[in-house]
C-alpha cells in the first residue's frame, strides 16, 4: 500500500499530466470498440380481439389500419405486440461512440422479423460550447415527452393513444437537422428547431401518390406530386426546475408539414392531402423519496390542425371527387408511475381524444383507452412487465364501437454498454 | 462601525466568488471549500445521503452545469449512470473533458478490487475497481493536491491563497490522521460485513476485513438462499459488525443480525448523509468511533 501511495504521490508532483502508471500505458484497438448493446422486446398477447380483425379496427376520424400487422406500399412493418401468442417486437442494436473531439455519432438498428430499419442514425456536435448542439442524421425529434425515448425506456408497452393515432407507431422519426440552445439561466431552459424530411406516413408524409384502382372494370387514377425537399419543422422550448424536492420538466412543442397520406389500397379507397399542424403540451414531474422509490406524474396534451383535401370515389362510384376537408383534434393522456424500490414499479395510465371536429361537425369524442401495469427488474438490464389495457376507442366499419381488452406480458433484456438515459 | 464596514468590504468578495465550479459529490465540495474559501463557490450535484450511483438526472442540474467554470468528479464510473447526459445537455466547453476545467480525480487514485474479468453475470461491477475510493483519509490528501493543482490552473490569480490554504489544510489533516489510526489501532484485522463494499477503502486503511456482503453481487438486491449462507458464514466466521449504508434499507441486515447477534452498525459514506456529518472531519471522527 505505501509503495503505491509513494508512486501516485510522485506522479501527481508532475503537475498537469494525468499520472497513468506505466503499466496501464498500452495501446489496444479493442479500446476503440464503440459501446455495443443489444435490447430484446419479446411479448405474450392476449387479447379478446382476433388478430384479423385487428387491422380494420379505427380511431374513428383519426387512423385506422393502426395494430397489427400492416402494409403501407412497399413498406411492411407489425406494430409491437401485433399478435395474439408471442410477439419478438424486436432485437435493437445500438452503437455509439465519439468520433473525435467533436462530435459523437449513435446508430439504432431495429431489427425484426421482417428486416433492419435504420431506426436512428445521428451524428451530435459534442464541441459547440455556449449551450448549442447540432445533430443531423436520422432521429427521433425531441418534439414533447415522449417522443424522442426508445420503445425500452417507455413505462408501458405501448405508446400512448394519442401519439399512435396521430403520429402513429413510431412517432416523429424523421431525417434532417436539429439544432438546440440551453440558455446560461438559474433554471435549465432549452429551445430548439429541427428542419425534417417528412416521412411520417400517418401525419407529415409529402411523397408521391401514384395508384390505380379497378373498379368495375374502369380504372381510376389517385395521383399527387410529391414535394422535393424537407416539409416538416419541428420547434419547441422547454424548461425545468425543482419544487422542493421535485423535479419538474415542461414545454411546448409545434410541428408544422405536409400530410400526404395514401390509403389507396383500403376497401374505400382514398388519399388525403393537407397542411397540418401539430400543437403540443408536456409535463413531468417527478418525487423521489430516495435514491431508488419515486412517484411520477406524466401527461402531454396534443392538438392537430390539418387542412385540406381528399380525394375519393363518389358514393355511386363512377368517378372521384375531391371535397376539402378541415380536422380539429386533440387527445391527451396522464400517466402515474410509483416505483417503491428499485425492483418493482407499477402505474396507470388514461388516454382520450376530446375533441374530434371534422369541417366544424363533431365527431366521436368520447375516446378512451385505460392501461395499468406492473413491472419487476431482476437488474437494471432484465424488465420484466404485466399490462392490461381497456381500449374503449376503436370502431369497426360494420360493428361499430369495439372494445378491445388485451394482457401483454413482457420481457425487455439488454446486454452490452449502454448510455445512460436522460431525465 | 469599523467592524461593519470591513464586513461591507468583504461582502461583494464572498457572494461574488470569481469562478464557480460544479462537483459531483458533497466530500469533493469539501474538500474545495477548505483550499479555496471563499475564492470559489462551488455547486454540488448529488446528495449526501443518497446512493452515489443512483442520482437521478433532473433537467435543473443542466442548468448548472451549463454555467459553471470546471467540474470535478469522482471518476471510475461512479457518475457514468447520470452525469453524462447532463454535460452532454448542457454544452459547455469549459467542463469538457480535457479541458482544464475538467478533473477526474481517480486518475490520481490506485483503484483497489480491480476485476481481472467483466462479465454482468458477476453483477454491476466497475471496469476500473471499486470507486469509492475517497473513504481513506490518506487519499483525501491526494485529492487535496489534485485539486489545489486544479485551481491554481484555473485561477492564477489567487494562486498564494490557494497554496497557504493547501498547506493548512495538509497540516490539520495529517494531525487527524494520527488521532484516527490511534482509535482504530485495537481494531486491526477484525472481521466485518457489509451491505456494498463501499468501505473497502476504509477497511483497507484499517485493516478491517470483509468476510461478505447482504448483496449476493454487487448491485443485486438480496435473496433469501445468500441471506441464509451468510448467516452461517457469521456463525462460523464471528464477525464484529455489520456495516451498513445509509441509503439500503436495513431489512435485511436486522434479520441477520437477529439470528446472529451481531449489531447493526450505520456508516456513513459522505457528508450530509446523516444529519450530524457536517464536514470531511466529522465524517472520519464519525467512521472510527463507530465501531465499538
Amino acid at each position: 500500500m505505501k509503495k503505491i501511495l509513494l508512486t501516485t504521490a510522485c506522479a501527481v508532483m508532475a503537475f498537469g499530466m494525468d499520472t497513468i502508471p506505466v503499466e496501464k500505458r498500452e495501446f489496444s484497438a479493442s479500446k476503440f470498440v464503440p459501446d455495443i448493446s443489444l435490447v430484446l422486446d419479446a411479448s405474450y398477447v392476449d387479447r379478446n380481439v382476433k388478430d384479423h380483425e385487428v387491422s380494420n379496427l379505427e380511431l374513428e376520424g383519426i387512423a385506422h389500419g393502426l395494430y397489427g400487422s400492416h402494409s403501407h406500399g412497399e413498406h411492411a412493418h407489425s406494430s409491437y405486440n401485433a399478435s395474439n401468442g408471442f410477439n419478438l417486437n424486436y432485437a435493437e442494436l445500438v452503437l455509439s461512440s465519439s468520433v473525435d473531439p467533436f462530435f459523437e455519432m449513435n446508430g439504432v438498428f431495429h431489427y425484426s422479423e421482417e428486416g433492419v430499419e435504420i431506426e436512428e442514425a445521428y451524428v451530435t456536435s459534442t464541441a459547440l460550447d455556449y449551450g448549442l448542439r447540432a445533430r443531423l442524421g436520422k432521429f427521433n425529434s425531441n418534439f414533447g415527452y415522449l417522443n424522442e425515448q426508445h420503445h425500452h425506456s417507455w413505462d408501458f408497452n405501448d405508446m400512448p393513444l394519442v401519439y399512435e393515432g396521430f403520429l402513429g407507431m413510431h412517432g416523429i422519426n424523421e431525417k434532417g437537422i436539429q439544432f438546440q440552445y440551453t440558455a446560461p439561466t438559474d433554471f435549465y431552459l432549452m429551445a430548439g428547431v429541427e428542419i425534417l424530411q417528412g416521412d411520417n406516413e400517418q401525419m407529415f408524409g409529402n411523397s408521391e401518390i401514384h395508384s390505380e384502382v379497378d373498379v368495375n372494370g374502369t380504372d381510376f387514377d389517385f395521383e399527387t406530386e410529391g414535394e422535393d425537399g424537407s416539409t416538416l419543422t419541428v420547434a419547441y422550448v422547454k424548461t425545468a426546475f425543482d419544487i422542493g424536492e421535485t423535479a419538474i420538466l415542461t414545454g411546448l412543442s409545434y410541428a408544422s408539414g405536409t400530410s400526404h397520406i395514401d390509403h389507396t389500397d383500403d376497401e374505400e379507397a382514398h388519399m388525403f392531402i393537407a397542411d397540418s399542424k401539430l400543437y403540443g403540451f408536456d409535463l413531468v414531474a417527478k418525487y423521489n423519496f430516495d435514491s431508488y422509490s419515486f412517484f411520477k406524474l406524466q401527461t402531454e396534451v396534443l392538438y392537430r390542425d390539418m387542412d385540406g383535401t381528399v380525394t375519393k370515389f363518389n358514393d355511386d362510384q363512377t368517378a372521384l371527387v375531391t371535397p376539402s376537408v378541415k380536422k380539429e383534434q386533440a387527445g391527451a393522456y396522464i400517466q402515474a408511475i410509483y416505483a417503491p424500490s428499485k425492483t418493482w414499479a407499477m402505474g396507470l395510465r388514461y388516454d382520450t381524444f376530446f375533441k374530434n371536429t371534422i369541417n366544424d361537425v363533431d365527431g366521436a369524442d368520447d375516446l378512451a383507452k385505460y392501461s395499468v401495469m406492473t413491472e419487476y427488474k431482476t437488474s437494471e438490464f432484465a424488465r420484466f412487465r404485466l399490462q392490461y389495457n381497456r381500449n374503449e376507442a376503436l370502431s369497426e366499419d360494420e360493428e361499430g364501437r369495439v372494445d378491445m381488452n388485451t394482457i401483454i406480458f413482457s420481457a425487455n433484456i439488454s446486454i452490452g454498454a449502454h448510455g445512460a438515459h436522460a431525465f | 462601525m469599523h467592524k461593519f464596514f470591513v464586513l461591507l468590504l468583504l461582502l461583494p468578495l464572498s457572494i461574488f466568488a470569481d469562478i464557480k465550479i460544479a462537483v459531483t459529490y458533497p466530500y469533493i465540495g469539501a474538500i474545495v471549500k477548505e483550499i479555496s474559501k471563499d475564492k470559489v463557490s462551488t455547486y454540488v450535484l448529488a446528495k449526501g445521503n443518497w446512493d452515489p450511483h443512483f442520482v437521478v438526472p433532473r433537467p435543473s442540474l443542466i442548468a448548472k452545469v451549463r454555467r459553471v467554470d470546471g467540474i470535478i468528479i469522482n471518476g471510475g464510473e461512479l457518475e457514468i449512470g447520470w452525469l453524462p447526459p447532463l454535460i452532454k445537455r448542457a454544452s459547455n466547453s469549459k467542463i469538457a473533458k480535457g479541458s482544464i476545467g475538467y478533473l477526474d480525480l481517480s486518475r490520481y487514485i490506485d483503484f483497489l478490487d480491480k476485476p481481472t474479468k467483466l462479465d454482468r453475470a458477476d453483477g454491476d461491477i466497475h471496469p476500473d475497481g471499486n470507486p469509492h475510493y475517497h473513504l481513506d483519509p490518506k487519499n483525501i490528501l491526494i485529492l487535496a493536491k489534485a485539486i489545489k493543482n486544479y485551481l491554481i490552473a484555473l485561477d492564477l490569480d489567487n494562486k498564494k491563497e490557494y497554496e497557504t490554504n493547501y498547506t493548512s489544510f495538509v497540516n490539520l489533516w495529517n494531525g487527524k490522521i494520527k488521532e484516527w489510526d490511534k482509535k482504530m489501532e485495537d481494531k486491526k484485522g477484525i472481521k466485518i460485513v457489509q451491505y456494498h463494499n463501499n468501505l473497502a477503502y476504509f477497511n483497507n486503511a484499517y485493516s478491517l476485513k470483509t468476510i461478505g456482503t447482504i448483496e449476493p453481487l454487487p448491485g443485486i438486491p438480496p435473496s433469501s438462499r445468500h441471506t441464509m449462507e451468510l448467516i452461517n458464514k457469521i456463525k462460523a466466521q464471528k464477525p464484529s459488525a455489520i456495516l451498513h449504508d445509509v441509503y439500503h434499507s436495513t431489512k435485511t441486515a436486522k434479520f441477520i443480525a437477529s439470528k446472529t447477534g451481531i449489531p447493526v452498525i450505520i456508516m456513513p459514506h459522505d457528508i450530509e448523509s446523516l444529519d450530524e456529518i457536517e464536514d470531511l472531519v466529522s465524517l472520519f471522527d464519525y467512521l472510527t468511533s463507530a465501531i465499538k
